[in-house]
């Protein structure tokens, strides 16, 4: 018993110590010009290619429109499939189209965020040779649970790209890929920020 | 060009009908409802056919192949206040397929491009309220009488088909089966109606004054982008010999996703493989219980369905069809016609296994 409690705080202790470091880690990382550039085009990139992917950034054939549709407030919290969210309006300018919805945009931008913290900690560790046991391919493969996401916004599109075939179980599983995508890029974010020595990230 | 993307947001703010054979009840319209085999429910019912049709399955063993689509539902949006336009003001390419439906002199046309986003629109023809229903994964359009309630898109398929769902009772129809399988109007039948799936300019040639299903729905979408591919040009799903989600039975009488011309009556199911109708121009089918002759309309890229009971002689001929020497329409033999709709092979065999097949 006495054995159990004790071993309570400690956990809380070691936990807390992991997440500070990561969030010193990442304050190092994004302090830096280099650093806070990838946080910021990664960020960026991620949340267009999200939008892609679910159908909601097209291109253009060049016609200029803006459209909100009668009953924004109510429209946008409509689900169309697991993590995807009715749009609201449709901007449409020179080559691209957007169909905007603010759920979709704050779940890739979100996305985007962690993605970004996770190639910019690794990017700033890379170019630091300060920075302890944090190889490329460590580097690289930080930003992999993204990709994750990418598979639960294409749903059956990818299915029909790859010529498998739906089982009830597979359609489960895509309804978990965005919150699955989230836990794994916290936890290489933890991973990642504990390998660094957040006093490398100013040299 | 394909239909502008405006115009599906302009309001954003905002045939051959074929009855089924037999006789047909009038709508529910709210109180109590006793069809054979269905549960007593209050408020409004959609009007039952007399007659069931062919299911060689037990409600309780298609139930347990129900599967999620991956959509809850109506995360795809029934169009429940439909808007048309003139054929003259329709930009559509001729080459794009569309559903055509006659009734008292009114036609109208549903764009495929715009169903395949929607599934289901709830409208009224001729001042009738019907459902129009298509499915993109199984390649089947079918037309509901509805009465004084509305259908949605349940979010689950049944051997790859859309289930949809009454917003009276929740019940849930299979579309392809035209019958509840779940909730209070289990074992009810709806009233079917012929859809001709053809393209935008023929339908056009056949029916100048149509009017146009437009994409001004109050719901966004990219209606230039088809998520499964495309019939013009074929690609993607439409073209691939994959399935999405696995049948209920299969059979390699024909490839999975060639296009059939179904019929089934209350006894029997029977396909026509439609590519060699057009060819050919009569199929007979003479192994069922009661024969069958399909003819074609190259007009329209479709065909039509009888029952030949007597295997009375039916002969294509330079204008239509010879019966006993006398030239009909292909759509107005003097046979029993059977409602008789395209789907692809696989879905239709998945549902009917036992069905007869001429190809």
């Amino acid at each position: 018993m006495s054995g159990e409690t004790s071993r309570s705080p400690a956990a809380a202790s070691r936990v807390t110590s992991l997440v500070r470091r990561t969030a010193l880690a990442v304050r190092g990382a994004l302090g830096r010009r280099d650093g806070s550039a990838v946080f910021a085009l990664t960020t960026v990139g991620y949340l267009a290619v999200y939008l892609s992917g679910i159908g909601f950034l097209n291109a253009n054939d060049g016609e200029t429109a803006f459209v909100v549709v009668s009953d924004p407030l109510a429209r946008a919290t409509e689900l169309m499939a697991p993590y995807q969210y009715e749009p609201i309006a449709l901007l449409a300018a020179g080559p691209v189209e957007l169909l905007f919805s603010p759920v979709n945009t704050l779940l890739g931008l979100g996305l985007g965020a962690l993605v970004g913290a996770n190639l910019a900690v690794s990017w700033v560790a890379y170019r630091s040779p300060a920075a302890c046991g944090l190889g490329s391919t460590a580097s690289a493969a930080a930003g992999v649970p993204a990709l994750l996401s990418g598979f639960a916004c294409c749903g059956p599109t990818l299915l029909i790209v790859l010529g498998l075939q739906a089982t009830a179980g597979l359609v489960a599983a895509f309804q978990w890929l965005v919150p699955l995508s989230v836990a794994l890029l916290v936890a290489t974010l933890l991973w990642v920020g504990n390998r660094v020595d957040p006093a490398g990230h100013s040299q | 060009m394909q239909q502008s993307r405006r115009q599906f947001l302009a309001a954003a703010a905002a045939s051959s009908a074929a009855a089924l054979s037999g006789c047909l009840e009038g709508p529910g319209t709210g109180g109590a409802v006793t069809t054979s085999g269905v549960e007593t429910v209050d408020g409004p019912t959609p009007p039952a056919a007399d007659n069931d049709l062919h299911i060689p399955y037990e409600f309780a063993e298609l139930r347990s192949n129900v599967v999620s689509g991956g959509v809850p539902k109506d995360g795809i949006p029934s169009i429940d206040d439909p808007q048309f336009k003139d054929a003259d003001d329709a930009e559509i390419p001729g080459g794009d397929p569309v559903f055509g439906v006659v009734r008292d002199g009114e036609a109208k046309a549903y764009p495929q491009d715009v169903l395949v986003h929607h599934e289901i629109v709830n409208d009224e023809l001729a001042g009738d309220a019907v459902a129009v229903t298509y499915c993109p994964l199984t390649g089947t359009v079918q037309g509901f009488e509805r009465g004084d309630v509305e259908f949605g898109v349940s979010g689950r398929l049944l051997n790859a088909n859309l289930v949809m769902y009454d917003r009276s009772t929740d019940s849930r129809w299979p579309q392809m089966l035209a019958t509840a399988i779940d909730g209070p109007l289990e074992g009810q039948t709806l009233r079917e109606f012929r859809l001709v799936w053809t393209t935008w300019g023929s339908w056009r040639r056949a029916h100048p004054d149509t009017q146009l299903l437009t994409s001004g729905t109050d719901y966004l979408r990219d209606y230039d982008d088809d998520p499964y591919g495309s019939y013009n040009p074929q690609r993607g799903y439409y073209a691939s010999d994959d399935y999405l989600f696995e049948p209920l039975a299969e059979d390699d009488r024909d490839t999975a996703k060639s296009v059939v011309l179904g019929a089934r009556t209350g006894e029997e199911a029977v396909a026509f493989d439609k590519s060699v109708l057009l060819n050919e121009r009569v199929l007979e089918c003479e192994g069922t219980s009661t024969p069958f002759v399909a003819v074609a309309d190259r007009s329209l890229a479709t065909g039509f369905v009888y029952e030949n009971p007597d295997e009375r002689d039916v002969t294509s001929a330079d204008d239509g069809y010879r019966v006993d020497g006398e030239v009909h329409e292909p759509d107005d033999l003097p046979l029993d016609r059977v409602l008789a709709w395209d789907a692809m092979w696989f879905a239709w065999a998945g549902y009917y296994p036992d069905t007869a097949y001429v190809g």
